[in-house]
């Protein structure tokens, strides 16, 4: 099922810190500027997930810190100048620690989820930088898991993906024809690209798009051609990776439809905004709808495993699409 | 002094003496940090001190400081402690940092970050932008714990028909298809090897002990079926017409689809690979009067007879 939206927006993180996440940072944060002398401040911050601030009430700890007997001689020296950061008498912390084992698995597992994601032109590297970092942690740390995680090949692989992304680091506008299956046609339009990512085994492109003067997810694989105007745009910070898949927007319909034990992959497979079990095996789900054309056609090819509860029409537009679909036949 | 002083102090002390400390010497090398207090309130902050440097990873061993077994001393196994240096290439680190940087897995993002912190600038000229939504699974962690560790494991599950039943599964893999994650065991009271989907087992799956190895060879991906939408194996094939609007979209998706030809409405003919009984009907359907079969007439009248008793009913 689509991810749930909430919960790793960057306002929840900004209750007080702990000491122990503050210090997690710190010790992750000084190697780099360690091996990095004269690195910027804004780069260091944005590079470790942390706003200037923050990182600059740290380092300021920092000098403070050092060996005993903690006399000139023996404090971190911190140098912060014209927004460039130098750090002395600090070599032991010069490496960072190793990696926990949950880091070890968390990293693992969502890198076999990318590098199994159709088309990822840098799949290969994705590879063999999990392949380097699983011999390098060794078994303490990922036990048997190398051997024994995998990703099946699935899905499409969109044509238009690389182009996609060249277009969303480049900030250039294109022109694409999308099948969209809300309405089961395929349209032109000119969408700005903004943020590609991977999710729930498909690709899509947050974009603004022309055509609706609207902020829309467009899945990659259903993106039959996309060429580039030349245009370039500004971006407006459209939300990519780690968003819902679907946006509730104003004029929705709420389908309810009862499905079948055959027909429950449909909850899996679309987003829901209710489900309930009906206790015969059946279950009826709310699936919100801006559009009617795809769930008719759905409901088409999961006859008779579902049964319309809601809009009351909705059974009748899909006899009339079967109606339509029968005269092709003569 | 700030707790995260004191904290930062203490992980170079440890790191930076040659011998075991005691508490007692930590106590007084560290004196702005536990000499204030009376010996029992430093000793208690001192152990909560431990606590979180263990916390977030800092091997912190206890070691006796005498032949006696009497005296105890604390110390950092450099080894332990320091990540490997190892060898990536710019693209391998630019690739990880697509996989893991986006809102969402804070695991995963501190993993990268120490990573990368192990690296020069230069490396990190050309990061890519992030790639991957924040989706987790509770129990993706606890039971890539029991894949790594070779466990057994319970929870409830419940079948994509619906239906719903205890497991004990040795756990022997993880795979992930179509952006799901399976997990891959013994199936012990079905004497068999099955694969269950992540998001189907209850939030409660718990560790019940050892498992067993798999057989010589495994591979998880292996026993991840499909899922029950687009046509299945080929048997047989069948040809049908779709509407210009549709065709690229319907062949696209169909592994070895074949354009037999473009009609005059500019509607384009395509072969299938076909199985009678397989999930060809529904899928046809699913472009309702954009696509027709034009052969095998078994399955023109198939989809007909469908048709006919939806108008029926």
């Amino acid at each position: 099922m689509p991810p749930e939206g909430g919960g790793h927006s960057g306002a929840t993180r900004k209750a007080p810190e702990k000491a122990s996440e503050r210090l997690r940072r710190l010790l992750t944060v000084i190697p780099y500027l360690v091996r990095n002398q004269g690195t910027r401040v804004a780069e260091a911050a944005d590079l470790f997930g942390m706003s200037e601030p923050e990182l600059l009430a740290d380092l300021d700890l920092l000098f403070v810190s050092g060996l005993p007997p903690y006399g000139p001689g023996d404090l971190i020296d911190v140098d912060i100048q014209d927004g460039r950061i130098w750090i002395g008498m600090a070599d032991y912390f010069g490496r960072p620690l190793r990696l926990t084992r949950s880091e070890a698995l968390a990293i693992y597992l969502r890198a076999t989820v990318l590098a199994g994601a159709p088309g990822l032109e840098e799949a290969p590297a994705l590879a063999s930088a999990i392949g380097k970092l699983a011999e390098a942690l060794g078994q303490e740390t990922l036990g048997e898991l190398p051997e024994r995680v995998d990703s099946a090949a699935d899905g499409r692989t969109p044509d238009t993906l690389g182009e996609l992304r060249r277009a969303a680091t480049d900030h250039e506008r294109l022109r694409i024809e999308y099948y969209a299956a809300s309405g089961a046609e395929t349209t032109d339009r000119e969408i700005d690209p903004e943020e590609v990512f991977f999710a729930v085994g498909n690709w899509y492109v947050a974009a603004w798009d022309h055509r609706s003067e609207s902020e829309r997810l467009f899945r990659a694989d259903r993106i039959h051609a996309a060429a580039a105007t030349g245009e370039r745009f500004d971006p407006r910070g459209l939300r990519g990776a780690g968003r819902p898949l679907y946006t509730p927007k104003e004029g929705d319909v709420r389908v309810i439809v009862r499905l079948r034990p055959e027909a429950r992959w449909v909850a899996e497979y679309y987003e829901t905004s209710r489900e309930q079990e009906m206790g015969d095996g059946r279950l009826e789900v709310e699936l919100p709808a801006g559009r009617l054309e795809w769930l008719e056609r759905l409901l088409l090819r999961l006859w008779p495993d579902a049964e319309v509860v809601d809009p009351p029409d909705l059974g009748e537009r899909v006899r009339e699409l079967a109606d339509r679909t029968r005269q092709r036949y003569g | 002094m700030h707790p995260l002083e004191r904290l930062v102090n203490l992980v170079a002390l440890l790191l930076e003496s040659r011998t075991p400390l005691t508490f007692d010497q930590i106590r007084s090398k560290l004196s702005e940090g536990y000499g204030h207090q009376d010996a029992s309130s430093a000793k208690r902050m001192f152990e909560r001190d431990k606590d979180v440097l263990r916390d977030i990873g800092v091997p912190i061993e206890v070691v006796s400081t005498d032949a006696w077994d009497v005296e105890h001393g604390y110390t950092i196994d450099k080894d332990r402690y320091y990540l490997p240096d190892i060898a990536f290439t710019p693209e391998e680190l630019s690739a990880l940092f697509v996989a893991v940087r986006s809102a969402g897995d804070v695991s995963a993002e501190e993993a990268v970050r120490k990573l990368l912190s192990g690296a020069d600038r230069g490396i990190l000229a050309g990061l890519g932008p992030p790639a991957l939504g924040g989706e987790t699974d509770p129990n993706l962690s606890r039971a890539a714990e029991a894949v790594a560790e070779g466990r057994r494991v319970r929870f409830a599950y419940r079948t994509s028909r619906g239906d719903r039943s205890d497991r004990s599964v040795d756990a022997f893999g993880l795979a992930v298809r179509g952006g799901h994650w399976y997990l891959v065991g013994l199936d012990l009271d079905r004497e068999e090897i099955r694969s269950f989907r992540l998001s189907r087992i209850s939030d409660d799956l718990e560790i019940a002990g050892e498992g067993t190895e798999p057989p010589e060879g495994f591979r998880a991906a292996e026993h991840v079926q499909a899922g029950p939408w687009g046509p299945g194996d080929a048997e047989a094939t069948a040809t049908i017409a779709f509407a210009p609007d549709v065709a690229w979209w319907a062949t696209e998706g169909v592994a070895s689809a074949e354009t037999v030809r473009t009609l005059e409405d500019g509607w384009i003919e395509v072969r299938v690979p076909w199985s009678p009984g397989e999930g060809l009907i529904p899928w046809i359907l699913s472009f309702g009067p954009d696509a027709e079969v034009v052969e095998p007439p078994e399955l023109r009248s198939e989809i007909i007879g469908r048709l006919e008793a939806i108008l029926a009913s």
